[in-house]
């Protein structure tokens, strides 16, 4: 098979042409997504929300079948983002109570799933992902899925940035924090919600992580961040698939596709990671950072302080 | 002076949820009238500023800003009110830039439909020429010294073109060329017709830019003109059994003032 087959012909197969659309799309909204993830430090809920999407996809199996899995997943994430919100909200830090209840929601979706008359199959499924065997039926939820979640993030990203930036000054600008983090939870719930039909539960946060990490390490332009990781994350699919398929079409070496891709985005990583050394650019870590303003520093109060009584006058110009 | 006050309070009391705040706030401030708020630490300087915010529940009395009842919703005062804090907790590896940052303050007035438009941009290019900081725009906000961090956090708040600032102990830590620099700012605003309140522990600036005082410590003390407000006799009535914290001044109010 030569490399033209496996980068652009293959995908005339209708079900890796579903399988690319699918994760193009994704990959373009988890890009963006990732990148605001990245600024807000927000990695520990993003994991808390893949196992919050577990028992929606195993009840959503269940009870509707493979038709089920989009539903249950979005009612399972939206849950799960306003909980894992109000408990961010509520200050509450101990991690070990929020990994408590996760690990129980996972627990509850393992012992749905075994219900389930296919059992190894569906549990495979649902942690692993089934990119290559997405039914035509679900290209379209699974795309308006991701399309909403990009939608909202879109529409709040200003005020998104403004918060990642400095919480207390965009609070004190009007800004509501609990609006803008049940936005951002929520999208992120979608993005867990397409990519844990695709690449897996267990491989979700590759795809919210990577492709911001790669964009902050390419560049310190805000607006930058936002096309190279979606431009890392849509190649990054491109060619994970592409690799799958020319590994177990041309070689006969049968690799799961959701693996795959991450495998391509690790590696990608590492030679951003590479290049980044090479160029010298690596500051973060290297913590040469100048002291913060907030020093408090005495002032010196000459005795001799002349009044100064002279702006009333001039104040009825107005603006 | 024609119209109504930008700020009005009224037997005004802001308290924490948690409690802890300050009362029997009266007070006014017009146009062009720069006010020093003066008191102890925990005194309920920035309780008072994030009260007037909407951030801090108000538990007694009334607000008027803008010649509207506070009681409209906070997020009404925020085109009106743009506040600097005291010191900003900010990640100096967070890509972005000085504009950027300064162009923050716009963002109220768009709303979530619009994206900064020539207008924004012209304010930006503004409020940056009004802190002196029109040639750093395009520099990672990160790279600035802290001055010249807390002024282009003073841009970003001004950059909304607000009617009133509030500014929350903004001379802390500032070396003398961005303190100069502060000083000029707070005037310019002031025949803008710009309404300034300000927190400070610097009685020497309270002199320099501002009409009038305002003491406070847990509730209000004195309020009024800078010469009849700063005695001896008020001052050691405000900061009484503190312990002068408050940076390095013991609280020795100029001799020539009399009292």
């Amino acid at each position: 098979m030569s490399l033209t087959d496996a980068l652009f012909a293959a995908f005339s197969i209708p079900f890796m042409g579903r399988a690319l659309l699918v994760m193009l799309v994704l990959a373009v909204v988890a890009g963006v997504v990732g990148v605001l993830v990245n600024l807000r430090g927000l990695e520990f809920i993003s994991d808390g929300l893949t196992h919050a999407v577990f028992p929606g996809l195993a009840i959503g199996l269940v009870v509707g079948g493979t038709a089920g899995l989009v539903p249950g997943a979005t009612i399972a994430a939206l849950a799960g983002a306003v909980a894992l919100t109000w408990l961010d909200r509520a200050g509450i830090t101990a991690d070990a109570a929020i990994a408590i209840v996760l690990t129980a929601t996972f627990s509850i979706g393992v012992i749905v799933v075994s219900k389930s008359d296919d059992y190894t199959g569906a549990l495979e499924a649902l942690l692993f992902g089934r990119v290559l065997t997405i039914p035509p039926g679900e290209v379209v939820p699974l795309v308006v899925v991701s399309l909403i979640a990009l939608a909202a993030t879109a529409v709040t990203l200003k005020q998104q940035l403004f918060r990642a930036f400095d919480a207390r000054g965009s609070r004190a600008a009007g800004n509501s924090p609990l609006t803008l983090d049940l936005v951002l939870n929520a999208s992120i719930a979608l993005v867990v919600v397409a990519a844990a039909s695709t690449i897996g539960t267990l491989l979700v946060l590759a795809l919210l992580i990577v492709p911001g990490a790669v964009a902050r390490l390419t560049t310190r332009r805000l607006w930058w961040l936002f096309p190279i990781a979606a431009l890392f994350a849509a190649v990054g699919s491109w060619l994970g698939l592409a690799a799958g398929f020319a590994l177990s079409v041309g070689a006969g070496v049968d690799l799961p596709a959701g693996a795959t891709i991450v495998g391509v985005f690790v590696v990608g990583y590492a030679l951003v990671l590479l290049g980044s050394f090479a160029a010298g650019r690596i500051r973060a870590g290297l913590d040469t950072r100048p002291p913060s303003s907030g020093a408090t520093r005495p002032t010196v109060v000459p005795s001799s302080g002349a009044p100064t009584r002279s702006a009333v006058g001039a104040a009825g110009e107005g603006r | 002076m024609t119209d109504s006050p930008v700020l009005r309070l009224v037997d005004a009391a802001f308290t924490h949820p948690g409690g802890g705040g300050v009362s029997g706030l009266r007070l006014e401030i017009a146009a062009g009238e720069a006010v020093a708020l003066i008191g102890p630490n925990g005194a309920g300087k920035s309780t008072l500023l994030k009260g007037i915010l909407g951030l801090v529940p108000r538990t007694a009395g009334s607000i008027e800003i803008g010649g509207m009842p506070g009681d409209t919703q906070a997020h009404a005062r925020h085109g009106i009110v743009s506040f600097l804090p005291q010191s900003a907790d900010l990640d100096p590896d967070f890509p972005i830039s000085l504009e950027q940052v300064v162009m923050q303050g716009r963002y109220r007035g768009l709303g979530l439909f619009r994206w900064p438009g020539r207008a924004d941009r012209a304010a930006v290019r503004r409020a940056l020429a009004s802190v002196g900081l029109d040639s750093l725009g395009a520099r990672p906000f990160g790279e600035l010294s802290g001055g010249q961090r807390q002024r282009g956090l003073l841009a970003r708040a001004l950059a909304s073109e607000p009617r009133l600032l509030l500014l929350d102990e903004p001379f802390n830590g500032l070396d003398q060329p961005n303190r100069d620099a502060l000083v000029d700012t707070i005037r310019s605003l002031k025949r803008d017709g710009v309404a300034v309140l300000v927190s400070t522990h610097d009685l020497e600036l309270a002199r320099l830019v501002c009409d009038s005082v305002v003491l406070v410590n847990g509730t209000q003390v004195s309020c009024g003109p800078v010469d009849e407000v700063l005695t001896l006799g008020n001052i050691q009535e405000c900061f009484e059994g503190v312990e002068v914290e408050i940076d390095e001044h013991t609280v020795v109010v100029p001799g020539h003032e009399g009292h």
